[in-house]
């Protein structure tokens, strides 16, 4: 009786409905539709068939810039996690005052368009730049060229993604009860086997959430790659781009974008089954 | 370990200050190509900048479509934040997850579909396009941030309310919307911010007529690094120092730190 009365009530509460029938609506024609011509015009432009996932899966040049994406999207995580461990150690572990300018600054580096921290790095890195003037003062007469190469590329993307490592971390770095690292001193644990095995462990689910969001941003990230690194090592979202403006390539352009959305997809849905996707931002 | 760190974290601080700062000195540069540092200073840039129509329209249209989009996102989303949060039903847990969707596909995905969908539409290289888009994109963020708010209101406080007599409308009016103005108005916040910075749909779709600024500004990187983006660099980075510091000094926030978590994937 109990049963089938709730059941009742919650048959007849329609609020809820009419509430998200708004967005529901909006999100079907806005983002569910174009999403789906997406994947249709993959296997539809120019005619039908399997043809433009059979290029990509075929060609020497895609597989190439798959693969590339890959990599880089490793190395980026890999230096975030490098450059951003320290810091959050830092801000977890100075007095107040510290910690806050430097929240406050990663803060700034989060809040600053990645436009702007691109250009910044375009400055840095160019013929004109400080960095090229320092090599020439140190001895380098003819020196290397810096800007629009993987180098320059991979510096602005690990400095445009480092805030979301070093928040995930910090915020699990802060949770950290100090009484448990005197513990582990007072029971011998010193220098290096302090941080191997009790500190690291107790800060791994901030790497965790920070690496899949770093990994996962990088993978699609467009303007950086385009604007600073080299034409010839391009990213899976720059040659999406590519096909679609220049080429007036739909079908391969959706078919490889397809492919970029389900990497994405598989990645965070293995997050969603471990720690809840709402999780992820914080 | 402790020194080690502190020296690594140290120098890190270099590597993420120096190019949130070198922006400003760039901005006063008489140099007209990228030079640092800068042979001479002028206000030359800040001229161009504050007279050029090339400039001064794209960066109208951001923030007339990050404006619109806000409203229109926050009309869809408050309502279904409360629907999502203070209700139980079939098919929540899916609605949940589709709320976040918009975050966890790349941009790069939705601007092909938004391209070709629009294109159908008649509504590519229109102002009503990017905010369309953009809403979708803003959901998300907008989202995260009201139904953290809501779930940490304490409904003793209508439920006091309405037993003193006060109808639902009443209690809604005077009770539940003061208590969720600062939700509110940083949900609203996250939403223009995503807007306004939202690059990559924007360079597809907004085309000469809906000009935003970031595609404006990747459009002149791209071709000759313009000087003049140094100017809207510092612009912006004043603009946000002043937007964190502000609460800083704020009495009434004093307790309330900014919180830098900002909509993945929008690159």
């Amino acid at each position: 009786m109990g049963i089938s009365l709730s059941k009742l009530t919650e048959k007849t509460n329609i609020w809820p409905w009419l509430l998200l029938a708004p967005l529901g609506i909006y999100m079907l024609i806005f983002f569910v539709v174009p999403l789906a011509e997406v994947a249709i015009m993959s296997f539809t432009e120019p005619k039908v068939s399997l043809a433009n996932y059979q290029k990509f899966l075929t060609g020497a040049l895609y597989q190439r810039v798959f693969l590339n994406t890959f990599m880089t999207a490793a190395f980026v995580t890999l230096c975030c996690l490098l450059v951003g461990y320290p810091l959050a150690y830092l801000m977890a572990h100075s007095k107040p005052r510290t910690a806050m300018l430097i929240l406050l600054l990663v803060t700034m580096s989060f809040w600053t368009s990645f436009l702007v921290r691109t250009y910044a790095w375009m400055v840095l890195l160019g013929n004109n730049g400080p960095l090229i003037a320092f090599l020439q003062m140190i001895g380098f007469d003819k020196p290397p060229q810096v800007l629009f190469t993987r180098f320059s590329s991979t510096l602005a993307m690990v400095h445009i993604l480092a805030p979301y490592m070093i928040m995930n971390i910090y915020t699990v770095m802060k949770k950290i009860d100090p009484a448990l690292i005197r513990s582990a001193e007072s029971l011998g644990a010193r220098g290096w086997s302090l941080f191997r095995h009790i500190y690291l462990p107790l800060t791994a689910p901030g790497i965790a959430n920070g690496s899949v969001l770093v990994f996962v941003i990088c993978l699609g990230f467009y303007v950086t790659p385009v604007l600073l690194g080299s034409p010839r090592e391009q990213m899976i979202a720059g040659l999406i781009g590519h096909q679609i403006e220049e080429f007036l390539a739909f079908g391969l352009g959706s078919a490889m974008a397809m492919i970029l959305l389900v990497v994405t997809l598989i990645i965070l849905t293995i997050y969603h089954r471990r720690f809840g996707l709402d999780k992820l931002w914080g | 370990m402790n020194s080690f760190m502190r020296w690594a974290g140290f120098i890190v601080v270099l590597f993420i200050a120096a190019p949130l700062v070198i922006v400003v000195p760039m901005s006063f540069s008489n140099a007209s190509s990228l030079q640092f540092p800068p042979p001479g200073y002028w206000l030359g840039y800040y001229r161009a900048y504050f007279t050029s129509v090339d400039w001064l329209i794209p960066t109208w249209n951001s923030i007339l479509i990050a404006t619109a989009t806000t409203i229109l996102t926050m009309v869809l989303v408050v309502p279904a934040t409360f629907a999502l949060v203070r209700h139980r039903f079939r098919g929540k847990g899916f609605a949940d997850l589709m709320m976040l969707m918009p975050m966890a596909v790349p941009h790069i995905v939705m601007a092909v579909g938004y391209y070709s969908y629009f294109g159908d539409l008649g509504l590519v290289h229109s102002h009503l396009g990017v905010i369309l888009a953009h809403t979708c994109l803003s959901v998300p963020i907008a989202f995260l941030v009201l139904s953290a708010n809501l779930k940490g209101f304490d409904r003793n406080l209508e439920r006091a309310a309405q037993s003193l007599g006060a109808s639902p409308a009443k209690t809604f009016l005077h009770v539940t919307l003061p208590i969720l103005r600062p939700g509110l108005v940083i949900s609203s916040l996250f939403a223009f911010i995503q807007s306004f910075d939202e690059t990559v749909v924007a360079i597809f779709i907004s085309g000469r007529d809906a000009e935003t600024l970031p595609r404006k500004m990747f459009d002149s990187i791209r071709q000759e690094a313009d000087p003049v983006i140094a100017v809207i660099s510092t612009v912006l980075f004043f603009v946000v120092l002043i937007g964190i510091a502000a609460p800083y000094f704020a009495g009434a926030l004093r307790s309330r730190a900014p919180k830098p978590s900002r909509p993945a994937g929008a690159h």
